[in-house]
């Protein structure tokens, strides 16, 4: 070999070995600042709150922040938590299943007042941490802390909702537009994965159209999917061609799907978890899981050393856990206001609505 | 005269042969180009993030704190006990994760990095015989819904037997799932590229039919949610570092480089290795010297696919202990891999170098990490993709680096000289 082909292959080798040495010092060398560990923390300008100097954290599952429905309600609650009662709040995304347990042991392990795990996605990493961190406060959001895995953990609050009641109001006012509209008496519900949190959103709209159109028929649906559009629009064409005149989307991003499918064929649709008026005027109204409002009010219990951990925390007509959102102007006052005394019903007990099919 | 070399040197001023430049390109391009590459991808998404307003030194610098790499520059006087004993030594670095931040992301890395080796070697396994391994995700899939089946059940078993009972047929299902694009690839020459996308999407949903409700394999306990029962026990892989309660570096990772090791030694140390290369680098120059291709176009996807299912047993009996349909919905794992096989150029060590890369950026980039003053948590996931994406766009960009390797080269050599004696070449 010629002594010039070594020199040439030594340099390669020094130079790519240098190139990397010098990044790599010089990143750590910089690591040595007090910055250096995790544990920044958003400041906020408090105003009145009386919250200062308490810390809630809050985890997002694999559906991330920008989910336009749980995840980001949730970031919602936190930020007017910030904002109104001067808390500090730091949101931690997850990205994958094995991000769960790292994310919420490390916001216990900096000593956060809260840890809020946002969807039953989280439910085993919460109990793992929970056990484990036994002097730190979680809440769980849409699971209950007496289903299993949780056992006895005095430190978990679970946070539900009572969907089955919006959705029996607005079962209501589904029922009385298909017997306004005429023709086939029939609505029909999009669900996603088949799951007790999905299914009580649908009890409550069958047993509301039900209550207030003793004609109705409600067809439903599961795609086993909360992501891919198509497997919900095939299903709501399917009832649409069935009859349906209002479809009731209880399925996350694949129910966009479904609420196309009703814009396509002029049939009402109803949204779910968010307001979701803003897709079209063919949008009736929403079944609105205030996310939001659980999260502001488990904060502000914690602010005011009102937390109450082994008991689940239910969000319904009463506390604005749930709401019914914005409604179509399409529909006739008549018919708000008979959902309006419904909604007094169900408040005051006169009504119960199903939350199982 | 003594003579050391069997060939003289060619007299100074003359071109080495082109076999000598050859193998110097080869060389070259084998760790300098995926090296640069990767510094390359970092850099630009360095500018992106000026553009975006924010510090990309310190960006970096807090990613590189989260992956927890930075635990090797902390050196300190600490105590690690020994295994299997009460004493104690000194070692230099904090294994205390509950103390040490950095300890703990490194676990979290290192954990990372376990399933990105598998489906890494899964991917440049096949690829050493000219295959396309693109079914990974599949693979591991089904090595995964195995492993939690077996760990599932069976409660009584000694849990030495019962681990290994779990992660050799997690890897016979993955053998046989990837077999399957093998022998149709064999037998009629269907392209393993289709063959194995179908195959993923096919265990796709067999993963979203067994966990869903009623589904076969779902647990008895809460049939509320879509998941798998729990691993027992006795099934699950031992912790070798960090808090067994949280998620703990498990024995898998061992695994992964027993695996490592494995890969080089099959494909280098063995006939069946040989086979597989010389089919790989031409099937019909093998062909023509006995070497059955179709046997060895099985072979090579059916080992590529074991690789991938020891991978998903290693997550479940590890970490996860569970899988529900969410998690066969969400999972990327394989896909990553076919990145990890590409950047470390199919060779066992570039594989292990690359998963490591890209399980430490997977982690610091987590926004657990990321200080959501200097850089945003909702960017900082786009952040991995990116780098992800420019990692495999510059790939194949070797091309170009070897290129400028042989221009400075053009430039380096001196013109060729008069011939001159061979007294002076001496």
């Amino acid at each position: 070999m010629s002594d010039k082909g070594a020199d040439v292959r030594r340099i390669h080798w020094i130079a790519a070995l240098l190139a990397c040495g010098l990044l790599a010092i010089g990143l750590a060398c910089g690591g040595g600042d007090d910055e250096g560990s995790a544990g920044g923390e958003t400041t906020t300008e408090a105003t009145t709150g009386s919250g200062e100097g308490v810390q809630v954290g809050l985890v997002s599952d694999v559906g991330r922040f920008n989910d336009r429905s749980f995840n980001q309600s949730a970031l919602e609650g936190l930020q007017r938590a910030e904002d109104e009662l001067g808390i500090t709040g730091r949101p931690v995304e997850s990205r994958q299943t094995s991000d769960y347990v790292p994310n919420l042991s490390s916001l216990a392990r900096e000593g956060f007042d809260l840890t809020i795990a946002v969807g039953f996605l989280l439910a085993e990493a919460t109990n793992t941490a929970a056990t484990r961190f036994k002097d730190s406060n979680f809440a769980i959001i849409d699971y209950s802390v007496k289903a299993p895995p949780f056992k006895t953990n005095p430190n978990v609050q679970g946070l539900t909702f009572a969907t089955n009641e919006n959705s029996y109001m607005i079962g209501c006012l589904a029922g009385l537009m298909a017997e306004r509209q005429g023709g086939r008496q029939v609505i029909s519900a999009v669900g996603g994965i088949k799951l007790p949190t999905v299914d009580i959103f649908i009890a409550g709209y069958r047993a509301g159209a039900k209550q207030c159109n003793p004609q109705i028929r409600t067809l439903i649906g599961y795609s086993q999917d909360f992501v891919a559009q198509d497997k919900c629009k095939e299903i709501a064409l399917n009832q649409i061609a069935q009859g349906s005149q209002v479809i009731f989307q209880v399925a996350g991003g694949c129910g966009l799907g479904a609420l196309d499918a009703a814009k396509e064929r002029n049939k009402w649709g109803i949204g779910v978890d968010r307001d979701q008026s803003n897709l079209g005027p063919h949008i009736l109204t929403s079944a609105v899981k205030r996310v939001d409002q659980s999260v502001f009010l488990t904060a502000e219990a914690v602010v005011n050393g009102e937390f109450k951990g082994g008991t689940d925390a239910v969000f319904d007509l009463e506390n604005e856990g749930v709401a019914v959102g914005k409604i179509s102007d399409q529909v006739p006052q008549e018919f708000i206001d008979r959902m309006n005394e419904v909604k007094d019903q169900l408040i005051s007990g006169e009504l119960t609505a199903p939350a199982t099919l | 005269m003594s003579e050391r070399q069997t060939t003289p040197d060619p007299p100074p001023g003359e071109v080495p042969s082109p076999a000598a430049r050859f193998a110097l390109f080869q060389r070259a391009g084998g760790i300098a180009a995926p090296i640069l590459t990767a510094i390359l991808a970092f850099f630009i998404g360095g500018i992106v993030v000026a553009v975006t307003g924010h510090n990309p030194i310190t960006t970096y610098r807090e990613i590189f704190n989260g992956t927890g790499l930075s635990w090797f520059f902390e050196v300190g006087s600490h105590q690690v006990g020994l295994p299997w004993s009460d004493a104690s030594i000194w070692f230099p670095w904090n294994v205390n994760d509950a103390e040490s931040e950095a300890a703990f992301n490194l676990q979290q890395t290192l954990l990372s990095a376990t399933p990105l080796i598998f489906t890494g070697l899964a991917v440049a396994f096949a690829f050493r015989c000219g295959l396309f391994n693109i079914g990974g995700q599949g693979q591991y899939i089904v090595g995964a819904m195995v492993a939690v089946w077996v760990g599932s059940s069976w409660a009584g078993l000694a849990s030495g037997l019962h681990i290994f009972l779990a992660i050799a047929l997690a890897a016979l299902a993955g053998a046989l799932w990837a077999g399957i694009a093998g022998f149709l690839k064999a037998a009629v020459g269907a392209h393993e590229v289709i063959t194995t996308i179908m195959l993923n999407w096919i265990a796709y949903w067999i993963g979203n039919y067994a966990f869903g409700q009623g589904g076969p394999l779902q647990n008895k306990v809460n049939e509320s949610v879509p998941v798998s029962s729990d691993v027992v026990q006795n099934a699950k892989l031992p912790i070798l570092w960090g808090d067994p309660l949280l998620q703990g570096l498990h024995m898998g990772f061992l695994l992964a480089l027993a695996a490592l090791v494995a890969y080089w030694a099959i494909l280098n140390r063995t006939t069946l290795g040989y086979e597989v290369r010389a089919v790989g680098f031409s099937p019909e120059a093998a062909r023509y010297s006995g070497i059955s291709v179709a046997r060895n176009y099985f072979l090579a996807m059916a080992i590529a696919g074991l690789f991938a299912g020891i991978g998903g047993a290693c997550d479940i009996l590890g970490w996860q202990f569970r899988l529900g349909v969410i998690d066969v919905q969400n999972s990327q794992i394989g896909f990553i891999g076919i990145a990890v096989a590409l950047l470390g150029r199919n060779t066992a060590i570039g594989v292990g170098l690359s998963a490591l890369l890209f399980g430490a950026l997977l982690n610091g980039t987590s926004t657990r990490n990321l200080d959501p003053e200097v850089f945003q948590p909702e960017l900082a996931g786009n952040l991995t993709l990116m780098i992800q994406a420019l990692v495999l766009l510059f790939v194949g960009a070797d091309i170009l680096i070897l290129w400028l390797f042989s221009r400075f080269r053009r430039l380096r050599r001196l013109p060729p000289a008069a011939p001159t004696t061979p007294e002076a070449a001496t």
